[in-house]
């Protein structure tokens, strides 16, 4: 039940920006993610919002009390962190009440919270185990409910599934996203796996060096990605360079209208939003690699100055390698300085003339 | 099928038996070396004390040596010194070497590589040198007399020649091993187990009793047994810095043997140093083998 508020937080260690001036309010009950590649300064802001390091510049607020100034033990935070961070000389029940004790609960009190939080994370009679006989899984959900059973304001999670296998890892990033709805906890939750990203979070906010490059709904930032970098970063999406001239984009395999000023950019197309087709003349690009996954096929195309592109078709049946084709955008969108200049949904008068067009200019 | 599983289990039993002998036959040197320099002159020892040539000549069973020791003011003196000598080491040792050991696991940069330095500086300080180190500083006339001289100051007690001298010498020269073992205890202690106890809300001193204390006993134990048992029998320092009487069971038994000439009664208070000594060392692998059990 909490709402947090970070204004123009930075953070320097020595002459390395970690963090670089972040904002955001974090609403009552959202759960927020925060994305971004190794090194991108994700950690850095978790500690600096549970109190283990301190912002250089900048504010932080939860339910409007300026918490900067507050050592760990003093903020409403909970943080379960990437691993071993279980006391191995307690016992589950240990290492769960430690946090209760600590508040001079009565006995019966912090018996009736563990096993309540214990039953929540699904390990109701593990109380009486060593952390060292719980398997990888359950340690984290013991971490889950340390940090849950003194109701934090903010919950911090910092890659907390990471070490575990790809199934766990699903099961349990659902289990948290159960668990917080149901409790309304307001929640940051710091990973580097875009599917983990894109199935739990509210809002997800995309670092890249320390710096925001995009905060907005999974939907958003998988279809109007801000920057090439989300672009290329969430999902997959090819990325060509072209110039701009005359309202149409040019490369050299491909050509297609964009009303925008001259000038440089890039294109950035889905897979799937790269259809292709048998070469009409000469063909603009030949086939290099056809993967079948069952449900649908991936394509490898190479243009002729080598560079390759994936194109997502429903089958694979009509594909061979050097075959000739020719290439057909849908949606796309065309980026220039770091930022969105023009986006075009459906294919354009190109492949399928019939379907209505839309096309959104930005800046 | 069994048959075939049988004989195909057979050869690698035979080849783990082929292995035994080597193995211990590199052990057997240290073994024998051990025993030629340790066990046998305990075994000795204790003979020699137990079994003694009569008037008549002949060899007896007698608890005469001990009886003395036991019974004689002087010898009883010594060995209480001893044990205070050795307690208050240990819990001097505890106190100043936790900290240090604290101070450089905790924190990052430039100072507290000097620190350590200076914490393991006295490793490389021979003992003796060390006491007249101690001598020219704290003693009569010493650097700390002649400077509160100096500034119009009363003149120290100094601890030269009390039972404290062999205290603050030993102390001195046991910091370096008792910090090293703590800090390899204190390496096992992951930052995030105790970020994760300041987050549930533990202050500084709660972590530090919660969290760190019980996953660094073990290394407590080793750190304290080693310096106790070292200090327990130890001769130069309390030989050098301490009184002449009472006086720690190392001078005791040195002067015993030159100056008294009563090599019987010196090996008397080397087997009962020895004991105390083992019954330290029966504790230690306990607690430790208890620990690990855990
Ligand atoms: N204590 C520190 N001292 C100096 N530099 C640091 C410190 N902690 C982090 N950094 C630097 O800050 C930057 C961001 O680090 P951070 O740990 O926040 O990245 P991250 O996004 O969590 O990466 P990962 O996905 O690998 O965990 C990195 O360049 C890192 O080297
Ligand atoms: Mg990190």
């Amino acid at each position: 039940m909490a709402r947090l508020d970070i204004a123009n937080v930075s953070k320097l260690f020595g002459s390395t920006k970690a963090v670089d001036d972040f904002s955001i309010t974090v609403e009552d009950g959202e759960l927020v993610c925060l994305l971004g590649p190794s090194g991108s300064g994700k950690s850095t802001l978790l500690r600096m919002i549970g109190g283990f390091e301190k912002p250089t510049y900048g504010s932080m607020t939860i339910d409007g009390e300026e918490v900067i100034h507050l050592p760990p033990e003093k903020r409403p935070t909970g943080m379960v962190f990437q691993s071993h961070a279980l006391w191995s000389h307690m016992n589950v029940f240990k290492n769960i009440a430690f946090g209760l004790k600590l508040r001079r609960l009565p006995k019966a009190e912090i018996e009736r919270r563990v096993e309540a939080v214990l039953e929540l994370v699904g390990l109701s009679g593990y109380g009486q185990r060593l952390t060292h006989q719980l398997s990888g899984g359950q340690q984290q959900r013991v971490a889950l409910a340390r940090s849950l059973v003194l109701e934090p304001k903010i919950l911090l999670l910092d890659e907390p599934f990471a070490s575990l296998d790809q199934h766990l890892r699903e099961r349990l990033r659902e289990e948290v996203r159960d668990i917080q709805q149901r409790l309304k906890i307001t929640t940051l939750f710091v990973t580097h796996a875009q599917d983990e990203a894109l199935s739990v979070a509210d809002r997800i906010v995309v670092l890249r060096d320390g710096r925001t490059e995009q905060i907005a709904r999974p939907a958003e930032v998988y279809r109007e990605p801000a920057t090439p970098f989300v672009a290329g970063f969430i999902g997959q999406m090819n990325l060509v360079s072209g110039v701009v001239a005359d309202g149409r984009f040019g490369h050299s395999a491909f050509n297609v209208p964009a009303a925008v000023a001259d000038g440089p950019a890039t294109l950035a197309v889905r897979p799937e939003a790269l259809a292709i087709a048998p070469a009409s003349g000469a063909g603009m690009a030949h086939v290099h690699r056809v993967t079948d996954y069952g449900t649908h096929a991936m394509i490898d195309v190479e243009l002729p100055d080598g560079e390759r592109l994936k194109s997502m078709m429903p089958t694979a049946d009509q594909w061979t390698p050097m075959q000739k084709v020719d290439l057909v955008p849908g949606a796309f969108a065309l980026y220039r300085d770091n930022g969105v200049i023009y986006r075009a949904d459906a294919a354009l008068a190109l492949a399928k003339p019939a379907r209505k067009t839309r096309s959104t200019v930005h800046a | 099928m069994t048959a075939v599983s049988q004989a195909s289990a057979r050869p690698l039993d035979q080849g783990e038996n082929r292995r035994r002998p080597y193995g211990l036959l590199l052990v057997a040197a240290p073994v024998l070396l051990v025993a030629w320099l340790v066990i046998w002159p305990i075994v000795s020892a204790v003979g020699r004390t137990l079994f003694q040539r009569s008037d008549e000549g002949a060899i007896e069973f007698t608890l005469d040596t001990y009886l003395f020791f036991f019974s004689d003011r002087y010898s009883l003196d010594n060995l209480t010194v001893t044990l205070w000598t050795t307690g208050m080491c240990a819990l001097l040792l505890f106190v100043i070497c936790l900290p240090i050991a604290l101070y450089l696991r905790f924190s990052a940069g430039r100072l507290p590589a000097y620190v350590q330095s200076l914490a393991i500086f006295p490793m490389f300080v021979p003992s003796i040198i060390l006491s007249y180190a101690f001598i020219r500083v704290l003693g009569p006339n010493g650097m700390v007399d002649i400077l509160l001289n100096a500034v119009g100051l009363p003149k120290i007690r100094t601890p030269y020649l009390t039972p404290w001298g062999p205290v603050i010498g030993l102390v001195w020269d046991n910091i370096p091993l008792t910090v090293l073992i703590l800090l390899s205890g204190l390496g096992n202690v992951s930052n995030q187990a105790i970020e994760a106890a300041r987050d549930v809300g533990a202050r500084w001193g709660q972590v530090l009793w919660h969290i760190i204390l019980p996953r660094i006993g073990n290394s407590i134990l080793v750190a304290l047994s080693f310096s106790v048992l070292g200090i327990f029998s130890s001769f130069t320092l309390p030989y050098v810095l301490g009184p002449a009487a009472p006086e720690m069971m190392g001078p005791f038994m040195q002067r015993t043997f030159r100056d008294v000439n009563d090599p019987q009664m010196a090996i008397t208070q080397a087997v009962i140093t020895f004991g105390f000594c083992i019954v330290f060392g029966l504790f230690y692998v306990r607690s430790v083998a208890r620990n690990q059990g855990k």
